[in-house]
């Protein structure tokens, strides 16, 4: 044993992706439902989706603080009752307001379920937005925004999303200090009203599963019904600025941010399962072409990486850094230098099968256990995508060749049109 | 209930194995018993630097993440004060390559000046990303020394200063390689879709033949008792005036462990925590506010952070504080709050759990600490917490001599 021969051993293909499929049914008065068996634990993730993101707020911070201030206090509850409850049951809580959706998540033991289904309804229906909550938490917005305007990060991070996006659209306006001010307890109540009913819900649950969830679901929320106010989308359209380059000057910074993009198709588009490779390639990964450039060959910076994301009116690509400030420039050269390689030279077989067997073993990660199910099929059901959307992502890692590789980045990463966003000191 | 099995090779590896058929993948966890405490106070910072160059190839390996990715795995790894862990997962079917390129790095690194040069530069520029570029950033670099004078834990993982990392060599690196990367000062843990004869059979294989080295004893000068308040004043161009305050605490074995952290919970456990429900709801002192314990093996700290709402004067924010602490002693009330965090305490343990490399992580440092059974003793060690004991350990350690604030001024003009 002592003359061990260390060779690598034999690497196997992960290309069995499977994937639980979500049961699915109404409540009496029509909410869809999706359940997902998952895991050991006797433990379960509920999750209430409304369409109550960003894109139909009529002014900036409306969706985000209606969202917080669910929990401030109901018709049966005081903000703290509400809090103490959930702490002394074990149940966490997450509110979010994204671009599109908005909602909450909780995690709980399974033996509490009724406690987690009683206070979902009242944070969810039953919000009564207290004047002096709302208060106070606009005075800490405030602070919490100050100190995330010393970040670099955050500066280059706005303007990415303004400058693809437009100054007037939510996907894209910049939050300013007078914002905060705006905010009034009837915008809140008319923003509940309109955004948060059981026509505009979804609810997704994963882990254990009992026999009594469905009937749960249904005692709990299957009478609400919902008053006939028509939604309104945004009256802006989104509109990506002329001004490709935008430099932020930061005092003192001794690191600049760097953000380099643009808007792109969805996960609708049958292109996007290639881009999402392309993506790889080039940033999505610790080995990827820019983090071995830029971090392992010059040492510029602690990380590099690129990302794809997809809103409901627009994907957008974004290559994000924070280097060294005088390598700044140096580095900016390099990601356009990465992206035309990838526009003119085929990847080679060798990097080819990392990129594939490395992205189909974070498939098996986006679907091991019941946290990572729900949120998986979560981002394909909010573009009207099931399963077959992964399935299809899966057979083209499998099978992309180098030429469409090249044709894809030369489609969709046209250095032209790429935004140039850098916070740095002059 | 979290099962395992345990075995030890002959060179002194300890080895874990936990297995859960519920995954498709299988975690890998290994522990180096090295951290910051362990290194030299004119070269500090090694250990972390040393974590970087990890991955920089081995004797038969020349990269350590593409064969790994290759495999469909992931990995990273962490520094603290008291060790250095490795972690990855990968699908069942591969497991193999991780054995191989695990014990290659145990076996022996490739120490190139290049990687040293590149992973060199790497971290300066973590260390501005982390503790420069931030607002606030540098108040734990400075907290450090004023809390311990003796101790190792006087300086932050990343290095006291950054010219010590800017001065490390190819012969500092291998001599820390060898004189603490060694099976018998490691411990190998998986979790996950892997039985116990496979998890045998493979980790005698690849780590049976790495040969035994000599691990020097440990021996830490000791952090002398704190007799007096220590306050550190400073003025910087952040938005808000933030107070920092830490005590000092017993080693993560105490016997006051599950206590203190028990009580950093009543104070700062989630929205209904005490300093949140009094200062940020109630008072409408600070706009955040938090405390916690760093659990470090040797004696550590409580730590206690938060920013100011605009306006609000210092001293007055922290008497606040205080009043809060001291607050603890309300019998009545504080035995339904003690219910509260032990069941939050609960639930956040099985949730905890639901993770291969969370387990694999956590049965590696109870390993690391003496017992891996405690693992499934934790929520009772907190559940046996008494209102007696909180009330003794607030007196004992919650007092001004052992204490160290620092006031973070806004040097900046309100508008």
């Amino acid at each position: 044993m002592n003359n061990l021969q260390r060779f690598q051993p034999p690497v196997f293909p992960v290309d069995k992706v499977v994937i639980p499929e979500a049961k699915s049914f109404r409540l009496n008065n029509g909410v869809p439902v999706y359940m997902i068996e998952a895991g050991t634990e006797d433990i379960m993730r509920i999750e209430f989706i409304f369409k109550a993101g960003q894109v139909k707020e009529s002014l900036p911070l409306l969706a985000s603080t209606c969202n917080m201030m669910l929990s401030e206090g109901s018709q049966n509850y005081s903000s703290e009752e509400l809090n103490r409850s959930l702490d002394y049951y074990g149940i966490f809580l997450n509110q979010s307001a994204e671009r599109d959706n908005a909602g909450i998540v909780l995690f709980s033991l399974n033996k509490h379920i009724d406690k987690v289904l009683e206070l979902s309804r009242e944070i969810l229906f039953r919000p009564v937005f207290p004047e002096p909550e709302l208060n106070s938490l606009m005075k800490k917005r405030l602070r919490w925004y100050l100190v995330n305007r010393e970040k670099v990060q955050n500066l280059a991070i706005e303007q990415f999303f303004e400058s693809l996006f437009g100054m007037k659209h939510p996907y894209g306006y910049q939050i300013i200090e007078q914002d905060f001010e705006n905010i009034t307890t009837s915008f809140l109540s008319d923003f509940h009203s309109k955004y948060y009913t059981a026509e505009n819900m979804a609810v997704i649950i994963s882990g254990k599963i009992h026999n009594k969830t469905a009937e749960l679901l249904n005692v709990y929320f299957g009478n609400l019904v919902s008053s006939k106010i028509t939604n309104e989308d945004s009256a802006y359209f989104l509109n990506g600025q002329m001004q490709k380059k935008v430099h932020i000057n930061k005092s003192g910074t001794v690191q600049s941010a760097i953000r380099i993009g643009s808007a792109t198709i969805t996960k609708r588009h049958p292109d996007y399962t290639g881009l999402k490779i392309v993506d790889s390639i080039l940033g999505g990964y610790f080995g990827s072409r820019l983090m071995k450039n830029i971090r392992e060959e010059k040492g510029f910076t602690y990380g590099i990486s690129s990302s794809l994301s997809s809103l409901d009116l627009a994907g957008y690509k974004v290559i994000s850094t924070e280097v060294d400030q005088k390598n700044c420039q140096n580095a900016i050269d390099e990601i356009y230098k990465e992206i035309r390689l990838l526009q003119s030279i085929p990847v080679e077989k060798e990097e080819m099968a990392v990129v594939r067997n490395n992205m189909s073993g974070e498939m098996v990660r986006m679907f091991d256990g019941p946290f990572a199910l729900a949120e998986s099929f979560r981002s394909a059901w909010e573009f009207g995508l099931d399963n077959s959307y992964y399935y299809r992502l899966a057979e083209k890692i499998k099978t992309v060749e180098s030429d469409e590789i090249i044709e894809l980045a030369k489609t969709y990463y046209n250095i032209d049109d790429l935004y140039e966003i850098t916070v740095r000191s002059e | 209930m979290i099962n395992y099995k345990r075995f030890s090779l002959e060179n002194g590896l300890r080895v874990l194995v936990h297995e859960d058929k519920s995954t498709p993948l299988i975690a890998m966890n290994i522990l180096y018993d090295v951290g910051s405490r362990d290194e030299d106070p004119a070269m500090t910072g090694l250990a972390h630097l040393f974590e970087h160059l990890m991955f920089g190839g081995s004797l038969n390996v020349p990269d350590y993440d593409t064969p790994l990715q290759l495999a469909g795995g992931e990995n990273n790894a962490f520094t603290n004060n008291d060790i250095t862990n490795y972690y990855l997962t990968v699908p069942s079917e591969n497991i193999e390559t991780a054995f191989w390129l695990e014990s290659d790095r145990m076996l022996e690194l490739d120490f190139s000046q290049k990687n040293l040069d590149t992973q060199r530069n790497v971290v300066i520029q973590e260390f501005n990303q982390r503790y420069i570029n931030q607002p606030y950033g540098d108040a734990i670099l400075k907290l450090r020394p004023l809390a311990y004078k003796v101790h190792p834990y006087r300086w932050p993982t990343i290095g006291m200063d950054m010219d010590h990392i800017r001065n490390t060599d190819l012969e500092t690196v291998r001599s820390f390689f060898f004189s603490h990367y060694a099976p018998n000062n490691a411990i190998l843990v998986l979790t996950g879709n892997i039985g116990y004869d496979l998890a045998f059979e493979l980790t005698q294989k690849w780590f049976g033949p790495i040969e035994k080295r000599i691990i020097q004893p440990r021996n830490l000068p000791e952090e002398p008792g704190q007799i007096q308040e220590r306050i550190l004043t400073i003025e910087s161009d952040v938005p808000s005036t933030a107070l920092y305050k830490v005590w000092h605490i017993g080693p993560r074995k105490s016997k006051d462990f599950y206590t203190l952290d028990l009580i950093t919970d009543l104070l700062a456990g989630g929205e209904s925590g005490r300093l949140h429900t009094k200062l940020v709801r109630g008072k409408k002192l600070f706009s955040e506010i938090n405390a916690y314990l760093t659990a470090d093996i040797d004696p550590g700290l409580i730590i206690l952070q938060g920013k100011l709402m605009k306006g609000v004067d210092i001293h007055k924010a922290e008497e606040s504080v205080n009043e809060v602490i001291n607050g603890l002693n309300g019998k009545s009330e504080i035995r339904d709050e003690m219910e509260k965090v032990k069941n939050k305490f609960e639930s956040s343990t099985v949730f905890s759990n639901t993770s291969i490399l969370n387990k694999a992580a956590n049965l590696s440092f109870f390993e690391l600490l003496g017992n891996p059974g405690s693992i499934n003793d934790e929520v009772e060690s907190y559940r046996k917490v008494s209102y007696e004991m909180v009330i003794e350990a607030v007196r004992r350690y919650f007092v001004p001599s052992n204490c160290s604030t620092i006031n973070y001024l806004s040097g900046r003009k309100e508008k």
